[in-house]
């Protein structure tokens, strides 16, 4: 499993932690450490033991085994009140009794600082979020990009080392999200803390987070940055997780120059042999192609590849994805320039020929 | 368990529970023990075990009058409070009209007068028209005091309909009153019987009241109650039993 | 239209009686009959009357000790079923607390004079240790203990009720923000179970208010309540107009109570 680079610098470790609720395992073994001044998303989809995580951080669940260690001390059995783990809910959970600067003010509160310093506080944060306006407000007055800025002035306004965030952006409309993520992305990088920021969209997690932490069913499936998990999925589930991936299995039939001879249920496939080179003559393999580095042809050329059918086009800005289907009946993906598709009949029902470059392959190793 | 919760104190709301309910349901336990005691009045320690006090209201005819007096009214108050409920619940659910802050008040309002004061008003007010002493009055009565219960109840079970079950009918061709037959009132059925029984209930206990409290003396409580809980005069029903302390009034 | 039977019902046999009364208070009494005027002496009697006062005093001291100290009672209770126990137990608690709705008041606060008499159970046990005995019937405390029972499992449900609506992110994100345990009961869920806690003790208020068997069996109707001074003038030669003053000025105090109250639960902050 990847490690940050510079150990002895994580603000969190998570060592063997496992999380049950009666007989339902939802942490099955986390075992990462997060940096100083790391953006770190964990993603997956509900149920995952995503959530959970976050809140054992946060101190609102402990796990049941393994031990969780918060800038150097371990934290297992310490009361939530007693971390400095603000975080971010879902729902927000602003309290509605009371006004927007009482809610950024309540945590300054509970620390008991004196009156003059207080104010001073709320209203470097009320300034910085651009809510100063709205000081006074009740919190069922604001709209949901406003709440969300109190939501964080008020985790922030104690400037802790780390910001947990559960969703926070999800109940935002579309345009609002991609705003948000902007405003999350220069503020954790002016403040220089760690964000913890949990999330099912890929595209959140991507976009803003300098490492990701896959989950499924309470199991890590992989943790790197965005970079390698989109270029090197380690398993299968990863690789139908990002969705734009075609994958295919088959076992290593012969050593052909530089490369493996695959035999899979579409025909023979070269795999480059230095990526997979603890495989020998026998062994099973699973390797993946892209969307976009799949190419389309017509039937007639006689290149080797997979015969399948058109079976639907859906649009991604600037590019669009083709839906094949096989003779066997499985799903093939390739993503395309509109040009470049304008060029081939691609109408539903229509025969063609997918086919790619063998340097293109990426060989799972964990499968 | 994490570190936010603690044992002790839990323990201790726990605790705290339990003496609560034993504080609530002293009293009745005490009165079921008290009515198996052979001592007239009863007091530590306790006489013997004996169904004496069941025999007697068992054999006591005025009881069985007033008993049979006590269903009949409670049955025909439920129907009367739960229909009178329904219209009120329906009417919160569905419409929004000017007044209707007065509406709800006016349906709402009865439980919050106290009893001696809804005693006295409708006894004076009812025999101006000739209308007290009567069962009939009784029924009245218990009726105006019943629909808000009811009311409550099916207006909590409307509150969980999805809104556009009503207008999917509509747009399926049910006119309003078949809408309401075949959609609105199968979805309150629960909460119509649970109307139905709370507001029998509820008739029964004021019944009881005045069935206790008549047998002390000719007061006033007693009057505007026995009008209230329907003209029943018990001989010798428990209510002879209540302490002397009691009776210097 | 389904709205009109309700309508016409209470306002036949509900304000109408209501309304009467307030005539009635303006009647006079002579030779023991009833005769319609418009005269000012009745409420010139009570109001002026000493007596009046003490009773109207001692019944709103009443109600209020009773709401504050039922309500005091009711959420640690309600707290704990709400937030501390399984559902299952909680299902179950709030069918237990529905039972003392069926059973009569009036054969409770009957049984409870054995248990509070000066022979009674209570007495008796404390008299095992060499104490007492304590004289709790016929006193305000009586009357108290009997009001509290009334008013206890409706408050502790209602209680529960609004504590079951309160978010519980709400507490978790107190907790997060360095919000200890008692000062997140005080300062979040009390404040976001507001509007269910006041009507809780507004209810127990009225109920204690107007009641007239505790006051009688348990306080034993001296001084007297404002219930009890209803019958009392009612049976001293139907005196009915006057009886109809002082019930108008319990009207009145509930009227304007409750108003109060619930303004006060619906308060928003901020603009």
């Amino acid at each position: 499993m990847t490690m940050t680079p510079t150990t002895s610098d994580a603000i969190v470790k998570l060592d063997g932690v496992v999380k049950k609720f009666g007989d339902f395992v939802a942490v099955e073994r986390a075992d990462f450490e997060i940096g100083r001044g790391e953006f770190l998303a964990i993603m997956g989809s509900s149920g995952c033991g995503k959530t959970t995580t976050l809140r054992m951080l946060a101190g609102l669940e402990d796990p049941t085994e393994g031990d969780i260690w918060l800038d150097g001390e371990r934290v297992n059995g310490k009361a939530t009140w007693d971390r400095d783990t603000p975080m971010v809910w879902q729902s927000l959970a602003l309290f509605p009794f009371l006004t927007v600067r009482e809610n950024v003010e309540f945590s300054l509160k509970m620390r008991s600082v004196g009156k003059a310093e207080r104010a001073e506080r709320v209203h470097k944060w009320l300034d910085r979020m651009q809510i100063v306006e709205f000081a006074d407000r009740n919190i069922s007055q604001l709209s949901g990009g406003q709440r969300q800025r109190v939501a964080l002035a008020r985790a922030l306004v104690t400037e802790p080392e780390i910001l947990l965030l559960d969703e926070p952006l999800s109940a935002l409309d579309a345009h609002l999200k991609v705003r948000m993520q902007a405003v999350l992305s220069n503020l954790q990088k002016d403040l220089g803390i760690t964000f913890v920021y949990v999330t099912h969209s890929m595209s959140e997690a991507f976009s803003m987070a300098d490492r990701v932490v896959i989950m499924s069913r309470g199991k890590i499936e992989q943790i790197g940055t965005p970079q390698e998990i989109y270029h090197a999925p380690r398993n299968r589930f990863v690789a139908e997780f990002l969705g734009s991936a075609n994958i295919f299995t088959g076992r290593i039939v012969e050593r052909a120059g530089e490369n493996w001879m695959v035999e899979t249920d579409y025909g023979r496939f070269a795999v480059p042999a230095s990526k997979a080179a603890e495989k020998t003559v026998g062994d099973s393999v699973s390797f993946i192609v892209s969307a976009e580095n799949m190419q389309l042809g017509p039937e007639s050329a006689d290149i080797p590849g997979i015969s399948a059918r058109v079976v639907g086009e859906e649009f991604v800005g600037a590019t669009a994805m083709v839906f094949l289907e096989t003779e066997s009946g499985e799903e093939l993906k390739v993503q395309k320039g509109h040009a470049e598709l304008a060029a081939i009949d691609h109408r539903a029902g229509a025969s063609l020929v997918v086919h790619w470059d063998s340097e293109a392959c990426h060989v799972l190793p964990a499968e | 368990m994490t570190g936010n919760r603690n044992i002790v104190i839990e323990a201790l709301l726990r605790l705290h529970v339990l003496a609560c309910l034993i504080f609530i349901f002293a009293p009745i336990l005490g009165s079921f023990v008290f009515s198996l005691n052979s001592d007239r009045f009863p007091s530590l320690p306790l006489g013997h075990f004996s169904l004496e006090w069941y025999r007697l209201i068992w054999e006591d005819p005025f009881v069985w009058s007033g008993f049979f007096n006590t269903v009949i009214v409670g049955l025909c108050v439920a129907v009367i409070a739960t229909l009178l409920g329904f219209g009120g619940a329906y009417t919160d659910y569905r419409y929004k009209f000017v007044g209707k802050n007065v509406y709800l008040a006016l349906a709402l309002l009865p439980p919050t007068i106290p009893v001696v004061i809804m005693g006295l008003a409708m006894l004076a007010f009812l025999s101006r028209i000739n209308l007290s002493g009567s069962t009939i009055s009784v029924i009245i009565a218990h009726g105006v005091m019943c629909s808000p219960f009811a009311m409550a109840i099916i207006r909590l079970r409307l509150s969980q309909m999805d809104p556009d079950l009503e207008a999917a009918s509509w747009n399926l061709g049910g006119n309003e009153w078949a809408t309401l037959r075949h959609v609105i009132v199968p979805f309150a059925r629960p909460a119509i019987f649970a109307a139905l029984f709370i507001t029998m209930a509820v008739s029964f206990d004021e019944f009881a009241v005045a069935w206790f409290v008549s047998g002390l003396n000719e007061t006033l409580p007693v009057k505007i109650l026995g009008f209230l809980q329907g003209q029943v005069s018990p001989g010798s029903t428990p209510s002879a039993r209540l302490p002397s302390s009691a009776r210097s009034r | 239209m389904l709205s009109l039977p309700l309508l016409i019902w209470q306002l036949a046999f509900f304000l109408f009686p209501l309304l009467f009364l307030v005539a009635l208070s303006f009647w006079t009494v002579r030779n023991f009959q009833m005769q319609p005027d418009l005269d000012f002496g009745n409420w010139e009697r009570i109001l002026t009357r000493r007596a009046f006062w003490d009773a109207y005093l001692l019944t709103a001291l009443l109600a209020t000790a009773s709401a504050v100290l039922t309500s005091l009672i009711a959420f640690p209770a309600a707290y704990a079923i709400s937030f501390k126990v399984s559902d299952r137990v909680k299902q179950w608690l709030i069918f237990v607390l529905i039972i003392p709705f069926f059973t009569s008041y009036l054969v409770r606060v009957y049984s409870l004079q054995v248990f509070l008499s000066d022979a009674g159970i209570i007495n008796a046990f404390l008299g095992f240790f060499g104490l007492g005995p304590i004289l709790m019937l016929n006193t305000l405390f009586g009357t108290l203990v009997g009001l509290v029972t009334l008013c206890l499992p409706l408050v502790v449900l209602l209680q529960t009720f609004s504590l079951n609506f309160v978010d519980r992110d709400l507490v978790e994100a107190a907790h997060n923000l360095r919000c200890g345990r008692l000062r997140t009961v005080l300062m979040v869920i009390v404040p976001s179970a507001r509007v269910g806690l006041v009507i809780a003790a507004l209810f127990a208020f009225i109920l204690s208010f107007g009641d007239f068997v505790s006051p009688l069996y348990l306080g034993g109707g001296n001084p007297p309540t404002l219930s009890i001074m209803i019958t009392d003038i009612t049976k001293s030669g139907q005196q009915w107009p006057r009886a109809a003053v002082v019930a108008l000025m319990m009207i009145t105090t509930l009227l304007t109570v409750a108003f109060l109250a619930i303004q006060f639960a619906y308060k928003e902050r901020g603009k």
